[in-house]
This record gives structure tokens, C-alpha cells and sequence, in this order.
């Protein structure tokens, strides 16, 4: 996003909506610190400019920088010459929502999500890169219908291609599938580098309910040193044709 | 949808907070799946939702989105979200889309014990669930916790730090109510689960804080 210069009145009423904090007051007008902005369009949309001074300028439309707006505005479809036969919107995949259709999670299995930037902060992708290449290394493949996977120039590397190293968005999750024997060494494995990461990490599992309605995997993780949150999404098991194991 | 997966609160003032989600799949039922949706958002309207929308219209309830014209665009959708505030409008909407019996899988987000009984009463049983393990990484980046329990009830992370700062400073200046609060906060949101009345409360709560504070201090 741009703030044209010759329009801005300093009203100072957009800064205030900007979620990555890139607005500044600068040599007499309001500015956007394009380097650090993720293109999410809130302050286009919602900040009531009252002179239309804010706009997408047409760089912002150009691969690599495109990746943003796909990654941090919502209402931006993924460009379909960077992500053929992705067919989806959103950031992630069905992954649990659907599963009591798809069987994508069978007991045995764990999925897990992790959203790289949420909540309000953002991520260089090069942080993602961190993770993608460590799991690759423990034998861990991407779900490949999530948009990171169209980002990465060797799936079975975990690497990105190189160009998108420095693109910032607002967040991105990072996907996959994982046998339940394996949950304790992943999991330490991924306390450890997100310890290094520049950004924040919002963690996710995905796991089936037991007949009787408990998680045991909660156990297991609090003896990981992981805090489950009292709140979760939960599939009803309404979908039909209904997948049961 | 892990949007609804990891929003800040504690047990007690996530009592007020539920989002259900109707979702279908790209392999098993989303062709023709328009009429359903429509029948979905029927239930989810006559139980006194807060707030519904999708990123695809662009915007939410809380920001204008009219429902009917809502209703005639998802021939194109292949999905409906709806938040909610009391848990009796979940176990009522569960019961009706039980006697719906649509087939599309529907997602509740909220405290897992609290759906867990709302799904033993009308008789379902729960399938699989999206757990949050916390915020992990650089945590200093992020704000105070009263802050993030309203910027995380918009999960794609568009209303911001500050505006909730402006907008709670505003409400303890006696410049707007909680209420115009919560609808000035939810406008960034267009997938329509930020929940206004939750909002609301969490900006009265702090109000009342800060009273309490400067009646003992006085």
C-alpha cells in the first residue's frame, strides 16, 4: 500500500488501523514503510481516508511482493499462475473442518498446524524456511494443498525459492501430517527452533476424539511442557457420508 | 478456518464466545452445495447470531452485510461462518441442524468441555479437534493480554494493536460507549466472528477496572 503524498491531508486517522504497525508520520505527510508492510489492505479498506489518498500502487502486483497481499488479505484470491489447481481460498486447508468426511486425520494420526506471524505480528517467509527445513530432515512431508507448498523449491528440502526469502505477510501456516509414535520427538524438535524464530508462532493439533469423548494426547503434551488452551475447534461428526475407524 | 483455533480469554470470559462453521469438501459434497449453505444460515440466523460473514463478500454483519444478499451469494461459497454468545443459541442451532441432517460437516469453536456437553445433550458425538498449543517464538513482540483477547476474535490478525488501544482509551474518556466500541473494532474483520457482545464486555471490564482502581486509589 501508498500514500500519495499530494492527497494526504496528516488527518493521523490511518496508522491507528494498520496491524503491522508500518504507518508513520513523515516530512509532512503520513507514510507506509513499504518494506515492512504485508499488503492486507485494512487501512484502504477501514480508515476512512477522506481524501481516497491510500491505494495499491501496481508494484504491489508484481511477483515476488504479490505473495503478501495472497498471505495477508483475506479477500484476495491466490493467483492461479503461482498456484495452479490450488482451487482454495484462505491460508490453510480443510485439515480438521472437513475430516469427519475426508478421514485426512485416522486415529493413529496427528496433524499439526503451525501459523507462522499470528497473532498481529507477521513473518519474513525466510523464518518459515527454519521449520520446513528441520522437519524435512525428520521425514516429515507438507500437506500439498496448502499455499506454502507452491512457495517451497524443494518440497522434499523444505527450502523456498529464493526470492521470497525477504516477503513479509501477515501470516502462514505450515501443515502436516504425523504418526502418533513420533509426537514426542517432533515436538521437542519444534520447541527448540522456534525458540530461534523472528517472529511469533501460534501452535495447533489436530487430533481424533476417543469413543469416550477424552483426548489423551493432552497428557502427553503437558508432559512435553506444551499448555493445551481450554478452547479448541471442535468437529461435530456431521458431515455424512460419515468416515468412522 | 484455524481463524476461530487460537483466540485469547480465560475460561470465564470465554463462556461468552462461540463460532460455528459450516464447511463443505472439495472431494466428498461442495458441488451443488448452495441450497444447503442457505439452509445452514437459516438455522444459524434464527438463533440470535452476534455477527456472520465470509471473506468472500467482503464484509461482515457488524459491517453491513446485508443477509439476504448474503443468503443469494452463496450459490458461489463453499462455506458459512456465524458467532454466537450464548451457549443455549449452539445447542439449539445443533439441535436443528441435527433435524436438518444437511450432511455438510459443521465446526464449533469455543471451550471443549462446555461443546462436549452441548453435543451429549442433543446427541452428537464429537470427531476430531483443532487444540491451540499456545503462542510460541518471540512473545515480547506481541501486547498485553487484554489487548489480544479482542485482536484475536479476528483470526486472519486484522484489527489492530492500536486501534484497540484508541478505541478502549476512547471508551474510558466517555467519548464512545463499549458498545460503539465493539462495532467500531469488528469493521477490520470480514469473515464475521468477531463477537461483538464478547467485545463489548471485555471493554466494559476494563472500564470497570480502571474505576475500581481510582475509587481505591481516591
Amino acid at each position: 500500500m501508498r500514500i500519495d503524498p499530494e492527497k494526504c491531508t496528516s488527518c493521523a486517522r490511518c496508522p491507528d488501523y494498520c496491524p503491522v504497525t508500518c504507518i508513520h508520520e513523515g516530512d509532512g505527510t503520513f507514510v507506509i514503510d513499504e518494506d515492512q508492510c504485508v499488503e492486507c489492505g485494512v487501512c484502504l479498506r477501514d480508515a476512512g481516508c477522506p481524501t481516497d489518498a491510500i491505494y495499491m500502487p501496481e508494484e504491489s502486483c508484481r511477483y515476488p511482493r504479490t505473495i503478501r497481499a495472497a498471505f495477508s488479505d483475506p479477500g484476495v484470491q491466490y493467483p492461479e499462475e503461482l498456484f495452479p489447481d490450488l482451487k482454495q481460498g484462505g491460508r490453510g486447508t480443510e485439515e480438521m473442518k472437513t475430516n469427519d468426511v475426508t478421514g485426512n486425520f485416522p486415529r493413529g494420526e496427528f496433524g499439526m498446524t503451525l501459523e507462522f506471524g499470528r497473532p498481529g505480528v507477521g513473518t519474513r517467509l525466510r523464518e518459515v524456511e527454519k521449520v520446513t527445513t528441520l522437519l524435512t530432515s525428520m521425514g516429515v512431508h507438507f500437506e500439498d494443498s496448502n499455499a506454502l507448498y507452491f512457495l517451497l523449491e524443494d518440497p522434499e528440502r523444505g527450502t523456498l525459492k529464493p526470492e521470497l526469502a525477504d516477503e513479509k505477510v501477515l501470516s502462514i501456516i505450515v501443515e502436516f501430517a504425523l504418526p502418533e509414535d513420533r509426537l514426542e520427538s517432533v515436538v521437542t524438535a519444534l520447541a527448540q527452533v522456534l525458540t530461534t524464530v523472528d517472529t511469533v508462532v501460534s501452535w495447533g493439533l489436530v487430533t481424533r476424539f476417543e469413543e469416550d469423548g477424552s483426548l489423551p494426547v493432552k497428557s502427553r503434551l503437558e508432559k512435553l511442557g506444551l499448555t493445551v488452551r481450554p478452547n479448541a475447534k471442535v468437529n461435530m461428526g456431521m458431515g455424512r457420508p460419515l468416515i468412522e475407524d | 478456518m484455524s481463524h476461530s483455533a487460537h483466540r485469547c480469554g480465560t475460561v470465564s470470559n470465554l463462556q461468552n464466545d462461540y463460532t460455528m462453521y459450516a464447511r463443505t469438501s472439495r472431494h466428498v459434497n461442495r458441488e451443488g452445495c448452495g441450497p444447503k449453505l442457505r439452509k445452514i444460515l437459516e438455522i444459524f440466523l434464527s438463533e440470535e447470531p452476534v455477527n456472520f460473514g465470509s471473506s468472500h463478500s467482503g464484509k461482515s454483519f457488524a459491517a453491513g452485510l446485508d443477509p439476504e444478499e448474503y443468503s443469494r451469494s452463496l450459490d458461489n461459497a463453499y462455506a458459512v461462518a456465524c458467532c454466537f454468545s450464548k451457549a443455549s443459541s449452539i445447542r439449539n442451532v445443533l439441535r436443528k441442524l441435527k433435524e436438518a441432517d444437511t450432511g455438510i460437516s459443521i465446526v464449533v469453536s469455543g471451550l471443549i468441555e462446555e461443546i462436549k456437553s452441548m453435543a451429549g445433550e442433543v446427541g452428537l458425538t464429537p470427531h476430531t479437534a483443532l487444540l491451540s498449543l499456545g503462542v510460541h517464538g518471540r512473545k515480547e513482540l506481541l501486547p498485553d493480554e487484554s489487548v489480544l483477547e479482542i485482536t484475536t476474535m479476528c483470526g486472519h490478525g486484522l484489527v489492530a494493536t492500536h486501534l484497540v488501544e484508541e478505541v478502549a482509551q476512547k471508551v474510558r474518556m466517555g467519548k464512545v460507549t463499549p458498545e460503539e466500541g465493539a462495532v467500531s473494532l469488528a469493521q477490520p474483520c470480514p469473515c464475521g466472528i468477531f463477537n461483538l457482545d464478547r467485545c463489548r464486555v471485555l471493554l466494559a471490564e476494563q472500564l470497570g477496572k480502571i474505576s475500581k482502581e481510582g475509587g481505591e486509589q481516591g
